[in-house]
This record gives structure tokens, sequence and C-alpha cells, in this order.
């Protein structure tokens, strides 16, 4: 019987020396809520602006896409649980994140800091919470939009509203992660493709991380 | 007659850009605008307007329950387009008034329904007047039945689409007046041009007040840009009474359409923006590359904390 090798050892096999940053599971609880996600941003577009309702025949037509949307939010929120949880031991704020902030500046001109950034940065962090309670909000806001029958027509057309605000900032952020985690900065896509990364990468964009991985005190991969 | 005399031309649908086919767009030659008007003095609740629309439209016959009143049906449904309700109220001296009032469509000049949906073409304005569901571009999303003040569209939970009254609009294109007008045995209500129900109703109005009615009114609200199907209500001084909002809107810059359209345009503007911004950073700024690993793992050593 032919072995599984996975995405991590092909890698490994050909560059031995890489750090595992995300885990098998860690990516696909990822890229669950990316494309759960994308499917509702291309939806939402195509049922929020008339002039993209070509969309909707794209994606299978009106009565299908107003009948797939709420499910695949609902799809979407699960995954967000999880992504929640997973990363939640990574992603609270401590004081190294306060000296990124103040230097917010100089990464948006140079691409770097010289923060002794963690495994993920102010910025990451940030998205991170972003994400959750951006998530929660379009979950509640889009129940009344799916059984409108619940509340009165003042609540619906409140929560139609609202909903719009928080998809076009949804939609807005996650252009700004797109670019950073792909064109902006090389080596990093792969951590959510094969999982690991350069240890180049790793120093140079998380030291303090790096240098418990290197030391052996973390299990890589771990959040 | 051409349609064109008939105001049969599209001049709004939902979803679709002013621009759009089918869209007439010259208005140098006024169309005719024609309006059903319900004298609520002349009515007499026989329902024999609920019956023909139902008989017009070929509506399934529902069952129906026993509730207190005259009203056939507790409410409106997809199969049911018109509905005459019965309300009886204690007057401010104690004495009882029973108001009816035949409940349907009221073909806004700027339908809520309309603005509300996002399919294109599944409301279409003609016109004339007539705000008419196109069950075919329906995707049963419901936003008119937000949308709408008056609480009018159904949605069929078996074909997911809404439903509504169509002004007879198969029976206007021919020249014929709606059913229910035809139908009604005391000429409560009223089809013709816009211009000749406004005239009716305001001389009814008058007549109304020198009977003793001093708050009697022309129902026609400017919140939604006026009505094509008008009331006259008697007793101006109850109008939530009888079912009819007082103040409905649609069209006020606070009101959630036009919040919903001036955000549409902040968030078209903004994702054009936000992408071109990001292309032109990109072309500034280019890739970071992480240097040479000893250089970057000797950096990372560096800035650890003493011990
Ligand atoms: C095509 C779409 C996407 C791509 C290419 C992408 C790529 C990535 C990559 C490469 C990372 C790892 C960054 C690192 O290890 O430092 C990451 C992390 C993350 N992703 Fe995504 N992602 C996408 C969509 C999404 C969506 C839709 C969400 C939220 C619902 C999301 C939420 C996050 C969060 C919270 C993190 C951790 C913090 C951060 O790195 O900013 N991602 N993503
Ligand atoms: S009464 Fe309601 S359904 Fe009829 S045109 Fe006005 S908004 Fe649309």
């Amino acid at each position: 019987m032919a072995e599984i090798v996975t995405a991590e050892e092909l890698a490994r096999e050909q560059e031995p020396r890489l750090i595992t940053r995300h885990t098998f599971g860690v990516r696909v609880v990822h890229w669950w809520t990316t494309l759960t996600f994308l499917y509702l941003i291309l939806s939402g577009f195509a049922l929020g602006y008339p002039r993209m309702a070509w969309l909707l025949d794209v994606m299978g037509g009106g009565q299908s896409v107003r009948f797939v949307h709420p499910w695949v939010g609902v799809g979407f929120t699960v995954g967000l649980v999880f992504m929640f949880a997973m990363w939640l031991p990574s992603m609270r704020f401590h004081s190294v994140d306060r000296h990124w902030f103040r230097n917010l500046g100089e990464y948006v001109r140079t691409g770097h800091t010289d923060t002794d950034t963690d495994k993920f940065n102010g910025g990451q962090k940030a998205y991170y919470w972003f994400s959750v309670i951006n998530g929660l909000v379009l979950l509640i806001t889009g129940i009344p939009l799916w059984l409108p029958d619940l509340l009165p027509r003042e609540w619906n057309l409140a929560a139609r509203f609202s909903h719009h605000v928080f998809f076009l900032m949804a939609a807005g952020f996650l252009v700004v992660h797109v670019y950073l985690s792909t064109a902006r900065f090389p080596g990093t896509f792969r951590s959510m493709t094969s999982g690991t990364v350069s240890r180049a990468w790793a120093a140079f964009h998380h030291p303090r991380w790096f240098r418990r991985v290197d030391a052996g005190r973390e299990h890589e991969g771990a959040d | 007659m051409t349609t064109t005399d008939l105001g049969l031309t599209i001049r709004r649908q939902s979803a679709t850009p002013a621009s759009g086919t089918n869209i007439r767009r010259d208005h140098s030659t006024p169309a005719l605008e024609i309006s059903k008007l319900v004298d609520i003095d002349l009515c007499i609740g026989c329902k024999a307007c609920e019956v023909a629309c139902k008989e017009w439209n070929d509506l399934q016959v529902e069952e129906t329950h026993l509730f207190s009143g005259y009203q056939s049906h507790p409410d409106l449904t997809p199969h049911t387009w018109d509905l005459m309700r019965f309300n009886e109220v204690e007057l401010a001296g104690g004495a009882l008034a029973w108001l009816i009032r035949k409940d349907s469509c009221l073909h806004c000049e700027e339908p809520g329904c309309l603005l509300a949906c996002p399919a294109p073409g599944a409301v279409i304005q003609y016109e004339n007047g007539i705000v008419d569901f196109n069950q075919d571009a329906c995707i049963g999303c419901q936003y008119c039945v937000s949308g709408c003040p008056f609480d009018i569209p159904r949605f069929d939970t078996v074909t997911k689409k809404v439903y509504k009254c169509t002004l007879c609009i198969d029976r206007v294109s021919t020249g014929l007046e709606p059913a229910c007008v035809k139908a009604c045995p005391t000429g409560a209500i009223r089809f013709g041009t816009k211009e000749d129900m406004l005239a009716y109703g305001l001389e009814k109005v008058e007549k109304l007040k020198a009977r003793g009615f001093s708050e009697a009114m022309l129902y026609d609200p400017v919140g939604v840009g006026g009505l094509h199907m008008m009331y006259v209500v008697p007793r101006g001084e109850i109008l939530e009474q009888y079912g009819l909002p007082v103040d409905p809107t649609v069209t006020a810059p606070t009101s959630f359409p036009s919040l919903i359209g001036a955000l549409r345009k902040v968030g078209a503007t903004a994702s054009w923006a936000g992408l071109l911004a990001a292309a032109v950073y990109f072309l500034k700024t280019g890739k970071r590359y992480p240097p040479p690993e000893e250089e970057a793992v000797a950096a990372a050593y560096e800035k650890a904390p003493h011990g």
C-alpha cells in the first residue's frame, strides 16, 4: 500500500530546515472559513448591488442564491467558532503589540517594524478579533433578512442596513488580508498550503515565536 | 389606442439602472396616469370586489376559519389580493363606528417594494402608475414585504415567490376597468385618470365636511409620492383605526430605502477606490522579502531579552 505523503512532508523533503507554522487542522479551518466567506461576499455583492445582479445567474440563479446564502452563512459561523477557539491562545494582546501599533506607519511604508513580534503581530491579532466580531454581527443581522416574519418591518430594514455596513467592512479588510498574505510578503502564503515557512521568514516576521520554536521550547505549529 | 396612450411603457424596474432596456427615457409627452379611488363613505362591505378579484385572477379558494366579525379571511394571502377589513371602534363621544376598508396594493408612486427589491425586473412600475410583480424574475427574498409601508406583498411558501394585486393590468391594457371596480354595486370603487379621481375625491371630501365629518380627507400621502389607489376617508382623525399609516414614508432622506441607496453608492465607490489604492500601493512598495537566513536569525536573537 502506498504511503500517504502530506504536503508538509513533501515540502520538507526539498528543504529540510522548514518550520511548521500552521498544522493541518488549522489550515482546514482557515480554508473552510475562506471558501464559505468568499461565497458570501460574492453572493452578497450580487444581492446588494443591481449592477452586480448578473452574478446571480452565474451563481446558479437568484432563487438558489437566496436559498443558499443564509445556509453558507451558518456554515461560515461554525468555521468561525473553530477559528476563534484554535487561535485564541495566540491572539491575546500583549505589551509588545503596543510597540507594533506605534510603528504602524513604518510597517505600512516598509513592510517591517523592529518589534519583537510573537506568533502573530498586532495587525494580525486585530484582524482576528475583527473577523470574529464582524462574523457574529453579520450572523445576527442576517437572521431577520433570512426569516422576515420574526420582527417588525422597521427592524428588518435596520437589519438590512447594518448587514450591508458590516459586509462592506468585511470585504474591505479581506482585500487587505489577502494582499498582505500573498503579494506583499513572499513566503507567507505557503504557511496556509503546505503549512511551512522558511527559517528566514519566521525569524524576520515573528522573531519571538521563532526563538521559542528554534530552542525546541514550543511544539512546531502549536498555537 | 396604443400602449403609450394607456401608459403601459415601463417607467422603472427593480434593480435595474434607469438606462435599462425597455425603460422609457423620453418623458416629454406626459403619460396617462390612472388611479382607483375607494370612497369609503359609499362602501357597504358586501365583498363583491373580493370575489371578483378571485375570479378574474383565477386565485384559489381558501378555507377560512371562524373568527368574530364580518371579515371573510383574517389576512391577505398569496391567493387573496383584496380583503375587506372590518373594524368596530368606539368614538370619542361613546358612539360606535363601523370602519370598512378595502385592503389591497395602493400602487405607490414611490413604491417601497420596488426600491427594496434586489432582483432585476421582479417589480415593474408602468408609466400609468401600476406597480406589478413579475414572478418569473422574483427570487423570493421578501425584501418587498419589509419594504412596503402598507403590508401588502405576501410570500407563497410553495412557489417561494411573492404576490399581490396587479391593478388588473391585463384588463387595463385592453381598455377595461379592474375587476373590483366592475363588480362594486354602489360605485364606491372608481377608476379613471388620476386627475379625475383627485377631482372626485376632493369634491367628495367637501361634501362629507358639509355633512359633519369635519376631519374627512383624501388619502394620498406625499411620503410615498402619492397613490394610484386613493381613499376618501370620512373620519380622518382615526386614520390608524382604518389600518392606514398616518405618515408612510419611503422617500425621506432618513428613511431606510434612501439610506440603503446612499450606502450602496458609498460601497461601490469605496470598493473601486480600495482596489485602486491597493494596486497603486503594490506598484509603489512591491514585495518585502526576508533577509538571508543567517542575518534574519541573528537579528531575531538580538531582540531577545537578556538571559
Ligand atoms: C483568499 C482568501 C484568503 C487567503 C489567501 C488567506 C491567507 C492567509 C494566510 C497565508 C494566513 C497566515 C498568515 C500567517 O501565518 O502569518 C492567514 C491567516 C489568517 N486568516 Fe486568512 N486568508 C484568506 C481568507 C480569510 C478569511 C475570509 C478570513 C476570515 C473570515 C481569514 C482570517 C484569517 C485570520 C484571522 C488569520 C490569522 C491572523 C492573520 O494572519 O492575519 N482569512 N490567512
Ligand atoms: S402598496 Fe406596497 S406593494 Fe403596493 S406599490 Fe406600494 S409598496 Fe408596493
